[in-house]
């Protein structure tokens, strides 16, 4: 039995070929305790297939995978016994009604005492008993994304992989699944996720690694991303001011007025506050910066290769 | 046995209870009405005058089972030969030992194998569902022979000997296993129920068409061997034969072999 001391998810290396098409190359990584870590990339990029080898669905061609300490292939059944998964395509058979999936899904986990945590879960995603008497077949995309989120969270499990959560939520079902997570991070369990809604990343995660074409380009915390990208200063004068000759380090003119000027500063503010201290300065608009921004220009240098 | 193995057990038994139950119910039917088929013809005095019916070069062909299938007994036991119920049988096996390559297909397994259980517990489940729903079938089908003949034919009728009728199951039975093997092996690898499946069937189709040529023209004889309806000799046990141990170790053997196969394939696999 692994130590609870472990990291949750650990992938030394890990590497996917499908022939001659590489999926994951090398990719090295480490999710601490009672964090939201948020797997980032276009279609294609790994993510899944990444999820894939953690749940040992899919057979690494190189590397190794850890889960609380444990190697998910070696120690499978301890890795899985703690891991609630939710697929990004739910596989679940019409003919069966929500609550017969439920209970099935929770005896196959070993937990037969899960109708209290499940009862809040339905509480909390809105679905109601008769809503769970129905056949499979007759819910709706969101619905069948709420029961998929519910056997997830329903044995309570230390970690939490979910693919793409929140797709097909409508936006209230996607604040009470927020909720959610920060209810299940207070308790000191941990979250895997993969998205492609940056709000949602920078809403709900701590941290993120970024997947291109099968390798990890970037893992930071999301304030650190933010500070990867430039802040938007306009400057309102009193009156008409003459641009310098050259800006101040990190300073680039977006769009330059008699009366106005609208910069983009990387790092720091100081070498700018400086430069406009002598000046008739009326007012300063500093927008922060959203990691939409910088994600967006990572995945942009991707489709630009 | 694992408890989770049984839990699955039971969800695929209970999706597949109303296709299985109603099979059992039709083919024990149809093996009760042999019994009064056979019944009829032998108060019409009719055997002799179907074998007067049958051409030289049938008979020769067929050999002493032809005369002996145009008896009471050969009618009785025709139900666990006749084409129809073993394409029944055959595609009942099929279907049930594709289920791992459906769960593939349909992402189920995805839910499943998340959990704390094997790849080989969805397998063995495989194999308890297969065993439980061909039990149950051929077990309708001796059940439907025997009220036939206990409760609805004369007292003097000449009724076959139970052990050619469990005989004549036991080789069925052994023929199910085998072509469940190869379904159950081809499923393994499969991510698509239909490509196992009709990979399965066309496999068996072929092969039963091949012991059929084997059985009629002399040239195609020797190859016919690797036909596992080869070893599938329903005539030859009507005949007065003994059930040979030689076939049941081909057909179970192939069966078993291919569901190790299967065992191996699947848990190396990616999902």
């Amino acid at each position: 039995m692994p130590d609870r001391g472990e990291l949750p998810v650990r992938l030394e290396g890990i590497g996917k070929q499908y022939g001659r098409v590489t999926a994951l190359e090398s990719v090295s990584l480490q999710v601490e305790h009672g964090e939201v870590f948020g797997f980032l990339g276009l279609n294609g990029a790994g993510k899944s297939t990444t999820i894939r080898i953690l749940l040992d669905l899919v057979r690494p061609t190189a590397g190794r995978a850890f889960i609380f300490g444990a190697d998910t292939r070696r120690d499978g059944l301890d890795v899985r016994s703690r891991i609630g998964y939710l697929p990004g395509e739910l596989g679940l058979y019409g003919d069966m009604t929500g609550a017969d999936t439920l209970e099935l899904l929770a005896r196959l986990s070993g937990r037969t005492d899960v109708s209290q945590r499940r009862r809040e879960l339905l509480d909390r995603m809105g679905l109601s008993g008769a809503d769970l008497g129905r056949r499979i077949r007759e819910y709706s995309t969101g619905m069948k994304r709420k029961l998929g989120i519910v056997q997830a969270f329903q044995a309570d499990p230390p970690l939490l992989i979910l693919d793409e959560p929140t797709e097909g939520l409508d936006p209230l079902m996607q604040d009470a699944f927020y909720e959610l997570l920060t209810d299940v991070r207070r308790r000191g369990h941990t979250v895997f996720m993969s998205s492609h809604v940056l709000p949602e990343v920078e809403r709900v995660c701590d941290r993120i690694g970024l997947l291109r074409r099968g390798r990890l380009v970037l893992v930071s915390s999301v304030d650190g991303v933010r500070h990867l990208a430039a802040r938007r200063v306009r400057i309102d004068f009193r009156g008409t001011v003459a641009p310098p000759p050259t800006w101040p380090a990190g300073c680039e003119a977006v769009d330059v007025q008699p009366g106005a000027w609208t910069l983009r500063v990387q790092g720091p503010l100081g070498p700018l506050v400086a430069a406009v201290g002598s000046l008739p300065v009326a007012d300063v608009d500093v927008s922060e910066p959203h990691l939409e921004e910088v994600l967006r220009r990572y995945y942009s240098d991707e489709t630009a290769s | 046995m694992k408890r989770v193995t049984l839990v699955l057990a039971a969800h695929s038994l209970s999706r597949i209870r109303v296709m299985v139950f109603a099979l059992g119910l039709l083919l024990a039917a149809f093996q009760f009405l042999l019994t009064q088929v056979a019944q009829f013809l032998l108060r019409r005095s009719a055997f002799g005058q179907l074998s007067a019916m049958m051409p030289d070069f049938v008979r020769s062909a067929a050999g002493p089972s032809a005369l002996a299938f145009m008896s009471f007994g050969g009618i009785v036991g025709f139900g666990y030969f006749h084409p129809i119920v073993l394409a029944a049988l055959v595609s009942l096996g099929i279907a049930i030992a594709t289920e791992p390559s459906a769960e593939v297909e349909g992402r189920f397994v995805d839910l499943t194998l998340a959990r704390p259980l094997t790849r080989s517990n969805l397998m063995t489940r495989t194999v308890i569902v297969f065993v439980v729903s061909s039990t149950f079938v051929l077990g309708a089908m001796l059940a439907g022979t025997w009220i036939g003949l206990t409760c609805c034919t004369p007292a003097d009728a000449p009724r076959p000997p139970a052990r050619l009728i469990l005989s004549l199951a036991a080789n069925l039975a052994a023929l199910m296993v085998c072509w469940s093997g190869v379904a159950l092996a081809l499923a393994a690898s499969a991510r698509r129920r239909a490509v196992a499946g009709s990979a399965a069937g066309t496999a068996a189709l072929a092969a039963y068409l091949l012991d059929y040529l084997g059985r009629a023209w002399e040239p195609a004889r020797g190859v016919s061997v690797v036909s596992p309806f080869h070893y599938f000799e329903p005539a030859a046990l009507v005949g007065g034969q003994p059930l040979g141990a030689w076939n049941m170790i081909v057909l179970v053997g192939t069966g078993v072999l291919a569901t190790v196969i299967a065992y191996v394939v699947f848990s190396q696999r990616d999902i």
